[in-house]
């Protein structure tokens, strides 16, 4: 991620540019979060006297690290922004009535300990289903079905750009009374559609493409929060980011082996498998990494002398690695839904029996969750593999920045957007704060471990922990106090 | 992706697609193709595919400004004869404003 927001900025961005030269110097070494992002470049440098930047490097590493991760702060809030002021604005994504088929226990038990053991088989059940869909992503892989992968994203890109959309823009019309023609509906989706499409999964501008992917995110979110029962989400939201630790981190977690195979195969990880948001970090790190590595020494050059040219150093460097490279982070948009054959079925008869958007929930979900999860173990793929190409011998240790995708901006969004949903903003603001801040504990965590780490489990136990602090603890003292007519 | 890093041949192919592209209903892709390849077309020293790249650039702008006039008439015109033209104006509608003749 941060490759991406450095890449994007860095003209703008003294301070990113001066973190680059020494990333040269670090990519080598143990990466820190920013390590990763470099680290294909890396292994070039050997050549170039290390010794003299060692000590700086972690000071740098730490800096330039905590730039990627600042960076992030602004995707990451203007999703948040997006779904905030979505729920709190638009009832329709507040009233659960359906759920989706992965949450078959509806929770609507009056005592709480009922509706907590719904929520935790409800939040296997999906559990479950993100892994089947993992696997079967890496079983695809694995036979080189690269075809179908492709197909798989694109579909659930254009779901997302088009289907869901549309509910969108329906129940924003519909909350602010709007008319609108069918004629222009029409063109506005699809115009909207196609140039996310061409934006996602081929060549767009970045930052068509990174609003694309926020816009994404925040509407897989919001599905989320109007369909998935209440205890289910935040059960959801532990299980899914436990996942994450054990998909990145396991010997054998799928993630792994994405990775592992990609490298085998000495080919870039697939696109398609990237992840989204990754997509335009990949995309930049990936620019990078090829521009040291094909010409170290130029490239070093040019990124130490002239930090600040790097973009355009760059595109005459990388020119090769870079198309190449945002074409795989591209398709990563669609990734992870994975259409599953079950509900789809479902989904159409829903939808000809309700004749709202309502329809597609389910397989939106599904898909969502899917994607989510396959989003980020590409993500992750991506940058481990990334930087295991860059360092082999290291495990990539930006990963875990880079991983910081559009799902785990979804589920903070998620948690954020659920948050704000009670219509407490003191709520809202803690749990925003606390997500992050556990970003960029995550990244303290990264310097520390030197090692890959999901960005996804610190942020969402910090936001958990804060919800419910606030919620239970903070709130009903400070109304106590305003009864009270108490000032601290 | 940041066209600086493709070769001057790759970016005329890129703008003369997005250009193509948008006679299929698509503005706002000449919207975006004008936008993004206007510092190739105006700004940067001069080369060869320049001019071309120029001319994609223009015609997508002047069509991108002339559709957006279009749907922007239509629209103004449809909010505000829809209630008269009866049926065929609730026919066309997607969404019907309530509380509004």
């Amino acid at each position: 991620m941060a490759d991406l927001v450095i890449n994007s900025r860095s003209h703008v961005e003294p301070n990113s540019n001066r973190a680059e030269p020494y990333v040269v110097g670090q990519e080598e070494g143990q990466d820190s979060s920013t390590n990763a992002e470099r680290p294909r470049g890396t292994s070039e440098n050997d050549g170039i006297p290390r010794e003299e930047y060692e000590e700086e490097d972690e000071e740098l590493e730490l800096k330039y690290g905590a730039q990627h991760v600042i960076k992030l702060f602004i995707p990451v809030s203007l999703c948040m922004v997006v779904v905030v002021a979505t729920v709190s604005s638009i009832a329709f994504y507040t009233e659960t009535d359906v759920y989706l088929i992965y949450t078959p226990f509806p929770e609507e038990s009056s005592r709480w300990q009922d509706r907590v053991k719904d929520a935790v088989y409800n939040a296997l059940i999906l559990l479950s289903v993100v892994i089947a869909l993992t696997v079967v992503l890496i079983i695809l892989y694995k036979q080189r079905c690269y075809l179908i992968i492709k197909v798989w994203l694109g579909l659930s890109s254009l779901l997302l750009l088009t289907f869901f959309t549309f509910l969108y823009l329906t129940e924003v019309l519909r909350r602010y009374n709007l008319g609108l023609d069918w004629i222009s509906l029409a063109l506005i989706l699809w115009n909207f559609g196609v140039v996310g499409m061409v934006c996602i999964h081929w060549k767009g501008p970045l930052r068509l493409h990174q609003m694309y992917l926020i816009f994404i995110a925040a509407l897989m979110s919001l599905i989320f929060i109007k369909y998935l029962p209440e205890y289910t989400l935040w059960v959801v939201l532990a299980v899914i980011s436990i996942w994450d630790l054990v998909a990145v981190l396991c010997p054998k977690g799928p993630l792994r082996i994405l990775v592992e195979t990609a490298q085998e195969r000495n080919e870039p990880i697939f696109p398609a498998l990237i992840y989204s948001s990754n997509i335009m970090y990949s995309v930049l790190s990936d620019t990078d990494g090829d521009t040291r590595s094909p010409s170290n020494p130029e490239a070093q050059g040019v990124d130490i002398s002239n930090s600040t040219q790097e973009n355009l150093s760059n595109p005459q460097n990388t020119q090769n690695s870079t198309e190449t490279p945002p074409v795989e982070g591209e398709p990563t948009n669609g990734p992870v839904a994975k259409p599953n054959q079950k509900s789809k079925p479902k989904k159409r008869r829903r939808e000809t029996a309700e004749e709202n958007g309502y329809v597609g929930e389910e397989g939106g979900f599904n898909r969502d969750w899917e994607r989510e999860s396959e989003e980020r173990s590409r993500r992750r793929r991506q940058q481990v593999r990334n930087h295991m190409d860059t360092n082999p011998s290291h495990t990539v240790p930006g990963a875990a920045n880079q991983e910081h995708n559009q799902s785990d901006i979804e589920e903070e969004e998620i948690l954020v957007g659920k948050a704000s949903s009670y219509g407490d903003w003191n709520t809202t603001f803690a749990c925003f704060i606390a997500i992050l801040i556990g970003l960029c504990l995550t990244l303290i965590m990264l310097a520390i471990f030197k090692k890959a780490l999901p960005a996804l489990p610190i942020s969402i136990a910090f936001g958990l922990f804060f919800y419910f602090t606030t919620s239970f603890l903070v709130v009903p003292f400070t109304e106590e106090l305003t009864i009270g007519q108490v000032y601290i | 992706m940041r066209i600086e890093s493709l070769q001057n041949s790759e970016k005329l192919n890129l703008c003369r697609k997005y250009f193509l592209a948008g006679f299929a209903l698509l503005p706002f892709m000449w919207a975006v193709n004008a936008v993004w390849f206007f510092k190739e077309a105006f700004i940067v020293p001069t080369y060869a595919e320049q001019k071309k790249i120029r001319t994609y650039v223009i015609i997508s702008a002047l069509g991108a400004l002339l559709w957006l006039g279009g749907i922007i008439t239509w629209i103004l015109v449809f909010q505000k004869y829809r209630s008269e033209w009866g049926v065929l104006g609730d026919n066309l509608s997607f969404i019907i404003p309530k509380g509004i003749a």
